[in-house]
């Protein structure tokens, strides 16, 4: 009797406790940066919610500075290279180690190392790489004699976002590849018995066996990678700070500088909230794939 | 009114439940001042070192130090202003000031300097006041100050056929040497600086439209349009590396050190480390001029001391202020930085040439602005340089986009 009692309070406890968690640390932020984008504020400002209101002001200010639209152009580039090569070259890499050999497994995890690095190593060591004088990739390039001059490719604006996007690519293949692993091993092998038994080749395996088995899971990938790929702040600093001339600025970066370079912290969030819904909308889309699969 | 009410009493709630909580003796305690710097423990540095021999001079202060990242140091202060939970004592970057202070933010040291036995304004380079002034009222105490000049390498010079005794005094000669060290074989580069988009780049930009008689507040005037049309002609011409663009002003600085670069502009924090691994002799010599007999002008660097208005140590605070600024003496050999007021000291300089070049250039080193509004005007003055480098636009043009940027923020006074 005593202990019934006690257990709806206990259990209220354990769900109150993350749940409070979760609306201070995410909700509260979240619903702040909302009511920001609709005020005016300064650093000063930042603490009291007691501000003026501008309605829209900061969203129509925010897209008609210079660069707004050069900056969502590049930001589109930005998350659509890299979630589209990260998958594909993560996927490879995903169907390479699934093959049993020797060592397979070893090699897997150390192709994680790359994955746990901090961005801004990360950007320190695609520096050298990428340096126009004495970068490793021009060195290489040169020996073997595929280019004449030497490119600059983290301050040459043509060519400065790739250079960004090359690195973040890098930067990402290993957690696709580890996920998609997964969910290689989670296809039956009795499918793709059957498969060899219907005499289906290895590309006739992969397009009706292992592609459609691997929906949601490719769902799921490309969901987090357009959602990580638009949190990828450090790589961009430790590498051009967006430049030069905003050539490789993306709107992650953009936001922050707003906020916290020119103090304009009302742009800045109206960026973030934007940014927000849009990824919202791929959490939306992540969640109603998975849905339609399970409900198959 | 009722907020700052409010706040107080909470304040004095949480006080005395902390008073409550600690069951030590009250004894006479002694003030305890908070600290903010951007020094890190580990290096022997000014903050620390001056510190701890303060705290034995004066038993009653203790100074509690707290590292903060260069790149923080003024959002965190901002931030920590707003809660109303800021330190005493803090080093905020000196174009920085005007806004802190026009914001009420800082404690007015001008009463309290008037009052001083130990500090004497009149005694401050020109440069290294402007940048703690705002509207009349002192508001820091400079830490100490850098300033920019052009560093030589020596044997390169002399490989070249120049006289390093002889450093180009103004543009056309900085870039008529540049292209007889420039040696695109060898892969180096006649002159090395940064600008790169961010403050630095602006630092090192402003130098050259000071000298052509221009400043911030009219950038698109002919002064910055001839600055900017200068650095477009050393990026375009291949005597400075086209990574000049992301390259923050100790990474261009490294390849001079290298040997990539004959030339470098940089400041007197090189002194401390990096120019000991140049395998060549090296000198320095005062930024060139844009015409014979043209105005001298160089850019000024470092961190000011400020008191926060809301600081309960104002006077203790202020002590330690009177500490340093007695100190100052020790600056260039201890602490990598020139003194922002005249001295004798020290005696014996270290790198002696080099530090009659700072010294001499500290009387051009001019402040950045003073204006609440920097971070936007400085933003402005990047985008303009960055995109003409990249010749995204003619210089007249993209200075003209800064200038109408610029214009509101000098009209708005807070």
């Amino acid at each position: 009797m005593k202990l019934a009692h006690q257990r709806p309070m206990f259990d209220i406890a354990m769900l109150g406790v993350p749940l409070v968690f979760l609306v201070l640390i995410c909700a509260v932020p979240v619903v702040y940066t909302v009511v920001m984008s609709f005020q005016s504020v300064d650093m000063f400002t930042i603490m009291s919610l007691r501000r003026p209101f501008v309605g829209l002001h900061n969203y129509m200010a925010l897209f008609a500075r210079p660069g707004a639209r050069h900056i969502f152009l590049n930001t589109a580039l930005f998350t659509i290279l890299s979630v589209s090569a990260q998958l594909v070259l993560g996927f490879a890499l995903a169907l390479f180690f699934n093959r049993r050999f020797p060592g397979a497994a070893t090699l897997r995890g150390v192709f994680l190392a790359g994955w746990i690095m901090p961005g801004l190593v990360v950007g320190g060591i695609w520096k050298w790489i990428f340096a126009g004088d004495n970068g490793v990739l021009n060195a290489v390039l040169a020996g073997l004699h595929l280019t004449r001059s030497h490119p600059f490719w983290l301050s040459d604006p043509a060519l400065s976002l790739y250079a960004v996007i090359v690195a973040n690519i890098w930067l990402g293949i290993p957690f696709n590849m580890i996920l998609l692993s997964v969910g290689l091993a989670a296809v039956p092998a009795d499918v793709y018995e059957a498969a060899k038994m219907d005499g289906a080749g290895p590309v006739r395996t992969f397009l009706f066996i292992t592609l459609p088995m691997m929906r949601a899971t490719i769902a799921a990938v490309a969901s987090l990678g357009v959602i990580f790929t638009l949190q990828q702040y450090d790589l961009i600093s430790g590498l051009t700070e967006g430049g030069p001339s905003n050539s490789s600025n993306v709107a992650q970066y953009w936001s922050w500088q707003l906020s916290f370079q020119v103090y304009e912290i009302g742009q800045g969030s109206a960026l973030a909230v934007l940014m927000l819904a849009f990824t919202a909308a791929v959490a939306g889309f992540y969640v109603w794939s998975t849905r339609q699969e399970q409900a198959a | 009114m009722f907020k700052h009410a409010c706040r107080l009493a909470f304040s004095r709630l949480a006080i005395s439940g902390l008073a409550i909580l600690c069951v030590a003796p009250a004894r006479a305690a002694p003030v305890t001042l908070q600290f903010w710097t951007i020094e890190k423990p580990n290096q022997v540095t000014q903050s620390y070192a001056l510190a701890k021999e303060f705290e034995a001079k004066n038993p009653d202060i203790h100074i509690e130090i707290k590292h903060v990242d260069f790149a923080d140091v003024s959002n965190d202060t901002m931030r920590a202003i707003a809660t109303g939970a800021g330190p005493d004592l803090v080093t905020i970057d000196n174009p920085e000031v005007a806004l802190f202070a026009a914001h009420n933010a800082l404690a007015d040291l001008s009463p309290l300097i008037a009052q001083s036995k130990v500090i004497d304004p009149k005694r401050f380079f020109p440069g290294p006041l402007a940048s703690v002034t705002w509207k009349g009222h002192v508001f820091g105490l400079p830490r100490g100050s850098n300033t920019l000049v052009l560093y030589i390498n020596d044997d390169a010079f002399k490989a070249a056929g120049l006289d390093p005794a002889q450093p180009p005094a103004t543009w056309d000669a900085l870039r008529e040497d540049a292209r007889k060290l420039t040696d695109p074989a060898k892969g180096v580069y006649g002159l090395a600086f940064s600008a790169i988009g961010d403050e630095e780049g602006t630092f090192q930009f402003l130098p050259w439209v000071q000298s052509a008689g221009g400043d911030y507040d009219k950038i698109s005037g002919p002064a910055g349009v001839a600055a900017l049309t200068f650095w477009q002609s050393l990026i375009d011409e291949k005597l400075a590396s086209h990574d000049t663009l992301i390259r923050a002003q100790s990474d261009a600085f490294q390849t001079f050190v290298n040997g990539n670069a004959a030339m470098a502009i940089s400041g007197p924090w090189e002194l401390s480390g990096p120019i000991s691994t140049a395998k060549f002799a090296w000198s320095t010599a005062l930024l060139p001029v844009q015409k014979p007999g043209g105005t001298h002008a160089s850019a000024l660097g470092e961190h000011a001391f400020v008191i926060l208005h809301n600081s309960a140590h104002p006077a203790e605070a202020f002590r330690f202020l009177e500490y340093v600024y007695s100190q100052e003496g020790r600056d260039w050999n201890e602490f990598g930085m020139l003194p922002s007021i005249r001295i004798d000291n020290p005696a014996a300089p270290q790198h002696p040439q080099a530090y009659a070049t700072f010294i001499e250039e500290m009387k051009y080193a001019r402040v950045r602005g003073p204006n609440p509004h920097w971070s936007v005007i400085s933003k402005a003055i990047q985008a303009a340089f960055q995109s003409a480098l990249t010749h995204q636009a003619q210089p007249a043009a993209a200075l003209k986009d800064a200038q109408a940027i610029i214009d509101p923020a000098l009209q708005g006074d807070n």
